[in-house]
């Protein structure tokens, strides 16, 4: 399938809830609502057009305007790849787990809630594991988090 | 007789300090004598916010970074790189650099598999497979070391292109190293694949199924081990790989040994690929000029190479007004294959772990970045 | 025969200054025991070298080049340097534990050689139960590997102590049964009568077919498992263990272990040489230079065997040692004891 029929795939059948972005270059992007991302992954997922079996990334975005979570998926069966993106406010930002679709997005969240502060809800296992457990410096991913040139780590 | 006999479990810290955990990961392992109950892996340890360094600098200056993300395969980590801000920009780099980067990936893959080879086997406990691996690839190295002066982190591929041109020593190097590692590699096979004490360490030993691995998002040789026929380079053609003839070996069982199998072929294949590239090798330029003040137009992208450890991602956001990336995300394929070790390491020995972790074949600075 | 020759001419010596009997008996034991601690000495640094160089041509590697030829020197600085490092006792250790454990493996490894024969009539004390005393003897190795890993108090030392204390216990029987072929056949359990009674090549216990070569492989195998090295040194397996039983220590206790090791290795090639090759047995050459060159080959076969192969996981370290090794030493001990009755090849 590529990408022009893709993209009409799914704007067909998800007509209303998935827009296009002009921001990807080579694979679609396309943009979703945040309480429709569960359904959408479930959907794809089961889906014998797409089966996106894949999950490959999850990396949270400061644009500095807002949040994004951009969700890179693929199909290993029928060699299918596009991203989807969710974009949130600053304020309350949080996110579905999709770990009941493909369970190895589970350290892709935690990085996502420990370097951005985005809430996953229903994730079951949000603790630190790339910053210190004791960290208490603000979330180093954000843009507004003014690097300096040493960080003291917080005493244990 | 009718009391059980009382065991306790208990707990032990294997990390990060510890011989065979390939770094600084650290396993909590909640033991009942020698089985493992539970492995909780901790990560964190070479946490070096890469990403967060890249955001900082600007497109070109990123790639020495991109060196560090995974140092066993610099190449395909500067590689990916590239190829992202390559799509990102629409630029496409002249042929004999994409020649180059093939032949040059490839052998980079073939070295990384030799460090595996030879941490693999010395991880179950056979010492001399490990110098035997990094005789050949002390050659590779060599080669490197001619074209960019460098052994380690190359920062040889560009964006655009790469860096410099071979020498003219550098072909004969290379047909000789072409030449004699078959037989290198069937040397490896004799010391390892049909020893009974191999076999039974690794036959049947942390079983990763297919459905399990596509879940967890395993990818490269494990992936393919577990009967997945899946690889980038072919279902997902980048570069020229479109143009070389090679096969895809694949696991039946998902266990150690398939993916030892799995690896050990791979490098013969690796090797098929540097052969047909440097046949094919036309003359030309190699680099394509970019603009002293570089700004890819806004957008995004995810590209994924295969690299010796999987699918080795780049997400690139570019905002359009800047020299520097919005935003940079790097995926490595460690990163999934640890977090799908605790599921299959648990109810095997202690030393079956080991064995697990050596041939997911994990690599620390990949996880942590 | 006790005695060798200048210890003989030693002892009568002593005997005729008027000492007690008692006096003369205890300075001669003693200068024979420094001896023997000498000799022993001088051995395992030798070994530690040559482990060190054969590993290294091996792996195609030269190993110590620097100090003295070869690096001959090697082993003697690394031991003054291992003297001068500092003690260190971790603060949870249980203390006398802790601290008898190197002592009992070291006296463990030397108490052996009591009984070795080293050439013809090159041994201390002909014991006639020699080869029980050392099966006794060697097995005290274990007490102080248990010993080890309890009063580190460490996780991974107790298990590398506990697995040892299976592993040598398991082992010990096939050992045994296969010794016990050997002794059938000599009639006797004192060194010197079973090297006597294989004066001729063919009579040598290895060529005694079928019994011979199978009681030498298994005596082999358990013999490797013995003295702890690959493919069986679960007890300080680096990639799972750290370093196992002896991971806490350091300094001169390290080295003692690092040396009762070594010397296990040399008895496990000496004992070996003596039940099955013949022990000193040979034409033209002196009889001590017999049995060195024979030793020092089967110390060669070990350390081949140590860098060439991986290791194995404990369970089926176990099922080997059971399932496999014990069933077959019963069989042959069956075997050799009817050849035995029926005159079969009894030269």
């Amino acid at each position: 399938m590529d990408k022009a029929a893709l993209t009409k795939y799914i704007l067909d059948k998800f007509a209303g809830k998935v827009d296009l972005l002009d921001t990807g270059k080579v694979e679609p992007v396309f943009r979703l609502e945040s309480d429709f991302l569960l359904e959408f992954c479930r959907a794809i997922n089961s889906d014998e057009t797409l089966h996106i079996d894949f999950l490959c990334n999850i990396a949270g975005v400061d644009t500095g305007e807002r949040f994004e979570v951009v969700y890179s998926v693929a199909s290993v069966k029928n060699r299918i790849r596009f991203d989807f993106k969710i974009a949130m406010a600053y304020e309350n930002a949080e996110v579905e787990s999709v770990q009941s679709v493909w369970p190895g997005a589970n350290w892709h969240e935690r990085e996502v809630w420990e370097l951005y502060g985005i809430n996953i809800l229903n994730h079951g296992n949000l603790t630190r594991f790339l910053l210190p457990d004791n960290w208490d410096q603000g979330y180093p991913m954000r843009k507004n988090w003014d690097a300096p040139d040493f960080v003291r780590m917080p005493e244990s | 007789m009718s009391a059980p006999f009382r065991t306790e479990e208990f707990l032990v810290n294997m990390g990060p300090h510890h011989p065979s955990t390939h770094g600084v990961c650290r396993f909590l392992l909640t033991m009942d004598g020698e089985v493992v109950v539970k492995a909780v892996p901790y990560i964190g340890y070479l946490h070096r916010a890469l990403e967060r360094i890249c955001e900082n600098r600007t497109y070109h200056q990123c790639l020495p970074v991109l060196d560090r993300f995974e140092y066993c395969t610099s190449m395909s980590c500067e590689y990916a790189f590239c190829l992202a801000t390559e799509k990102l920009a629409g630029i496409q780099a002249p042929e004999r650099a994409e020649y180059l980067r093939v032949i040059m990936l490839e052998l980079n893959r073939i070295a990384s598999h030799l460090i595996w080879y030879g941490t693999t086997s010395l991880d179950l406990g056979a010492v001399t497979p490990f110098l035997y691996g990094f005789r050949e690839r002390e050659d590779i190295l060599d080669l490197f070391e001619m074209t960019c002066g460098q052994r380690l982190t190359y920062n040889y591929i560009r964006i655009g292109g790469v860096s410099r041109d071979i020498p003219p020593e550098f072909i004969p190097k290379l047909k000789e190293f072409i030449e004699k590692f078959p037989r290198k590699v069937d040397d490896y096979e004799k010391l390892l694949t049909e020893n009974p004490i191999w076999i039974v360490r690794n036959k049947n030993v942390g079983i990763l199924s297919k459905e399990l691995a596509l879940g967890y998002g395993v990818s490269g040789p494990a992936l393919r081990a577990s009967g997945v026929k899946f690889d980038l380079r072919r279902d997902d053609p980048y570069s020229l790989y479109d143009r070389f003839e090679f096969d895809i070996p694949t696991g039946t069982v998902g266990d150690c040994y398939d993916r030892y199998l799995v690896r050990m072929e791979e490098m013969r294949q690796s090797l098929r690929i540097v052969k047909q590239a440097l046949e094919q090798l036309p003359a030309g330029d190699i680099k394509t000029k970019l603009p002293p003040n570089f700004k890819p137009p806004k957008g995004e992208v995810y590209s994924r190479i295969e690299n010796s450890r999987g699918e080795m991602g780049i997400y690139i956001q570019s905002a359009g007004d800047s020299k520097k990336p919005l935003r940079v995300k790097m995926r490595g394929g460690s990163y999934n294959q640890l977090q799908v070790m605790p599921e299959i390491v648990k109810g095997g020995k202690i030393a079956d772990l080991v064995a697990v972790m050596a041939s997911m074949d994990i690599i620390m600075p990949e996880v942590d970045r | 025969m006790e005695i060798a020759g200048i210890f003989k001419y030693l002892y009568e010596k002593l005997a005729s200054t008027g000492l007690s009997q008692a006096w003369v008996d205890i300075i001669s034991y003693s200068v024979a025991a420094l001896i023997v601690f000498g000799f022993l000495a001088v051995v395992a640094l030798f070994l530690v070298w040559w482990e060190r160089k054969i590993s290294a041509h091996i792996q195609q590697r030269f190993g110590p080049m620097r100090t003295g030829w070869h690096g001959w020197l090697q082993t003697i600085v690394d031991m003054l340097k291992l003297i001068q490092k500092e003690d260190i006792t971790p603060a949870t250790a249980d203390r006398p534990v802790f601290y008898w454990a190197p002592i009992v493996a070291f006296v463990a490894a030397f108490m052996a050689y009591v009984t070795i024969p080293f050439g013809a009539g090159l041994i201390v004390s002909d014991l006639n139960i020699g080869i029980l005393y050392i099966i006794a003897i060697t097995t005290f190795t274990i007490i102080s590997l248990l010993m080890a890993g309890w009063g580190s108090n460490n996780k991974y030392a107790l298990l590398g102590g506990m697995r040892s204390a299976a592993q040598v216990v398991s082992y010990e029987v096939p050992m045994v049964l296969a010794i016990l072929s050997v002794v059938l056949f000599a009639g006797s359990l004192s060194m010197v009568q079973i090297v006597e009674s294989q004066a001729k090549i063919y009579q040598w216990y290895i060529f005694r077919l079928p019994f011979g070569p199978i009681a030498f492989i298994i005596y082999l195998i358990a013999g490797t498992a013995e003295s702890n090295r690959t493919p069986f040194d679960l007890p300080e397996a680096e990639q799972e263990l750290v370093a196992g039983f002896n991971v806490e220590y350091s300094g001169m206790k390290f080295a003692m272990f690092f040396f009762a090791e070594f010397v296990n290795m040399f008895t496990i090639a000496a004992i070996g040489t003596t039940l099955f090759l013949g022990g000193w047995q040979g034409p033209w050459l002196p009889s001590w230079v017999w049995f060195m060159l024979k030793t020092l080959a089967l110390v060669f076969v070990l350390m081949w065997f140590r860098w060439t192969f991986p290791r194995l996981r404990v369970d089926q370290l176990m099922e080997f040692s059971w399932k496999f090794l014990l069933p077959v030493s019963f069989a042959n001990l069956i075997i050799a004891g009817w050849m035995k009755y029926s005159k079969w090849f009894n030269w």
